[in-house]
């Protein structure tokens, strides 16, 4: 029995510089989370008032709240079709043995190692109105030049071009592997029979790639729901809301306005949120997918 | 490309041989007819539009870069001239030196590098701990410890900041690096990652280790570790990226100029030292310095990157 003892103790041991710091800065909080969101509180009053529902009443009046929501899903739609579409494309382009692939996947890549508040102040000077490149490129096509970040229809757009240009390298990585990955005897084969590129794509490839585009849907889902460097550094969430996400929101009433109790009612939106869609994810994962 | 092929058409006269042609003229579409072997010189000319897209899309991928280091050479009349120049007329390599001095960039990079680094290091000793308890040893609460986990890997932390910003304050350890890099100090997907790796490995190795009456801990750091060096390489480049990289949290917590981050000291000089929208070549070269690092990093470690993407699609399946 002694040794069942210091069986557990020792798997303690061992679990405990993970679990330790898992409880304090991330579980532990997360309850503490819905507990704020109950109260009202400003970071000062030496007591949190109990407010019952009041802060999730007060949101779903809240005008700002449901631009927010928008906005997230506008953002999670722009970023993640494209990027994973993109991913697609550039790993079929990459996939058959060019000699030089490497590079290009390099070039292609890079972006997504480089710091985003970096890239973003870049990329706002590339967005300037008046001396920006951006423009200077629609100018060659006789196109007026736009207010990018200053334009409430194209701030969001911006960001979307960035958040693009970070992720695809990543996203076609994901594809180049899975397509790599790919029996040639199956496909060798349709085409004996006669298929077509597109038929061999459409019937073949596509189903049998399944596995990464759902992973890639979860994973690029959650972190869009995550995405505050470029915003905070492009917008700041404006102009008039046009990029202002849930967590956008919930940082500018926590950080800014000092409102605990809303902002905590926003984060639990958001974690609901995120576990909505794992739940789909789980769902469909068990369903749809086709693994091999 | 036009070059070789123009030589090519000179040379066409002679026969060929096969090996030759299919280095020789990649676009000669032209040429492939007379020699009457039409379906391979299709091939080529896809594989030559294969060629110029991803060129194309390589360089516009590379734009930005350019556009930085350039914009960083520029006088401040020509960077708000417009159309913009593309090449700058005359190189003004201060630019660099005068951000370098105008806020503490070295300190800043320097800050990112070690927290990135001490972060990494406590991540190497708690994931592969965690992830051996998991894999290779019984005990009750294993079933309560992997739901954790995986609760963790789908709420993301962002979410809680507020409150645990909150239990920072009331540990006294806002504003230093003790709590940052405490706070950052387990990933769940590190720790998912050297699961990954450590179920590979059979479990005969560490029953044979505990006949000859080795301790779990000899056992993972003597035989385990080694076993699974590409995942902690592959582990350890990504949450050193990401630590470096990181803004969001560690903003928020550490405000005293010193103890930034790169990222934050980038952005609290493109917007507070009266930089923004006056000294965009030195935002530019500021940028350029702060980028500069991970580009190297990557130019070296390519391959290990790369391979993460790999890996971290199979911590998803499980």
């Amino acid at each position: 029995m002694k040794t069942k003892i210091f069986r557990e103790t020792e798997a303690l041991l061992f679990t405990m510089p993970a679990v330790i710091p898992l409880l304090v800065f991330w579980l532990g909080p997360l309850g503490y989370i819905f507990y704020l969101s109950f109260t009202d509180w400003d970071f000062m009053s030496p007591d949190k008032l109990f407010v019952g529902l009041d802060n999730y009443r007060y949101l779903l009046g809240n005008p700002e709240f449901y631009q927010a929501l928008k906005v997230t899903a506008l953002f999670g739609i722009g970023s993640v079709i494209p990027i994973m579409i993109g991913g697609l494309l550039l790993a079929l382009l990459m996939n058959s043995k060019l000699r030089t692939s490497g590079i290009y996947r390099a070039f292609i890549f890079s972006p997504w190692v480089t710091p985003t508040v970096a890239v973003s102040i870049v990329w706002s000077w590339i967005f300037q109105p008046d001396v920006g490149y951006a423009n200077h490129v629609l100018s060659w096509f006789g196109i007026a030049g736009i207010g990018w970040l200053q334009d409430s229809n194209w701030a969001l757009v911006a960001i979307l071009i960035v958040t693009l240009w970070k992720s695809v390298g990543w996203a076609m990585i994901f594809y180049l592997v899975a397509l790599r990955n790919l029996p040639s005897d199956l496909l060798e084969a349709a085409s004996m029979d006669g298929a077509g590129a597109w038929s061999r794509f459409r019937h073949i490839t596509l189903p049998l790639i399944s596995p990464t585009t759902f992973f890639l849907a979860v994973i690029l889902t959650i972190q869009s729901l995550q995405a505050y460097d470029q915003i905070n550094v492009m917008t700041q969430g404006g102009p008039a809301g046009s990029t202002r996400t849930l967590l956008y929101l919930y940082y500018q009433s926590a950080f800014e306005a000092f409102n605990v109790g809303e902002a905590s009612s926003v984060a639990v939106v958001i974690i609901l949120i995120c576990v909505l869609l794992s739940g789909c994810s789980f769902l469909i994962g068990r369903k749809m997918v086709h693994y091999q | 490309m036009n070059m070789t092929g123009a030589g090519k058409d000179t040379t066409s006269y002679e026969p060929v041989t096969p090996g030759r042609r299919r280095s020789g003229s990649r676009s000669n579409g032209a040429a492939g007819r007379r020699d009457g072997t039409v379906t391979r010189y299709r091939l080529s000319g896809g594989t030559a539009l294969r060629y110029i897209m991803l060129t194309v899309i390589s360089l516009l991928m590379a734009f930005p870069f350019y556009w930085m280091v350039m914009s960083g050479f520029k006088t401040n009349d020509e960077i708000f001239r417009f159309p913009p120049t593309f090449w700058p007329e005359t190189f003004l390599w201060s630019n660099y030196v005068d951000a370098w001095h105008a806020a503490p960039f070295a300190r800043y990079i320097l800050n990112s590098i070690g927290v990135g680094a001490a972060i990494s290091l406590l991540q190497i000793i708690n994931s592969s701990m965690m992830a051996y308890a998991l894999t290779h040893m019984r005990f009750r609460l294993k079933g309560l410890f992997t739901g954790v986990v995986l609760l963790g890997y789908m709420i993301p932390s962002t979410a809680v900041y507020l409150p645990s910003y909150l239990v920072l304050s009331k540990l006294q350890l806002l504003d230093s690096y003790t709590g940052l890099i405490l706070s950052n100090c387990v990933s769940v997907f590190s720790i998912f990652l050297i699961r990954q790796a450590f179920m590979q490995i059979s479990h005969e190795l560490v029953e044979a280790g505990q006949l000859d009456g080795a301790s779990h801990f000899r056992i993972l750091w003597t035989i385990i570790t080694p076993l699974a060096r590409s995942t902690f390489a592959v582990m350890v480049l990504i949450t050193f990226i990401e630590q470096y990289n990181n803004y969001f949290w560690p903003m928020l917590i550490t405000k005293s100029p010193d103890l930034q981050l790169v990222s934050a000291g980038l952005r609290s000089f493109f917007v507070e030292g009266g930089a923004y929208g006056l000294k965009w070549p030195q935002i530019m070269a500021a940028s350029a310095f702060t980028i500069a690092p991970l580009l190297i990093l990557f130019l070296f470690t390519q391959k290990t990157i790369m391979q993460s993407v790999n890996m971290s699609a199979g911590v998803n399946k499980n």
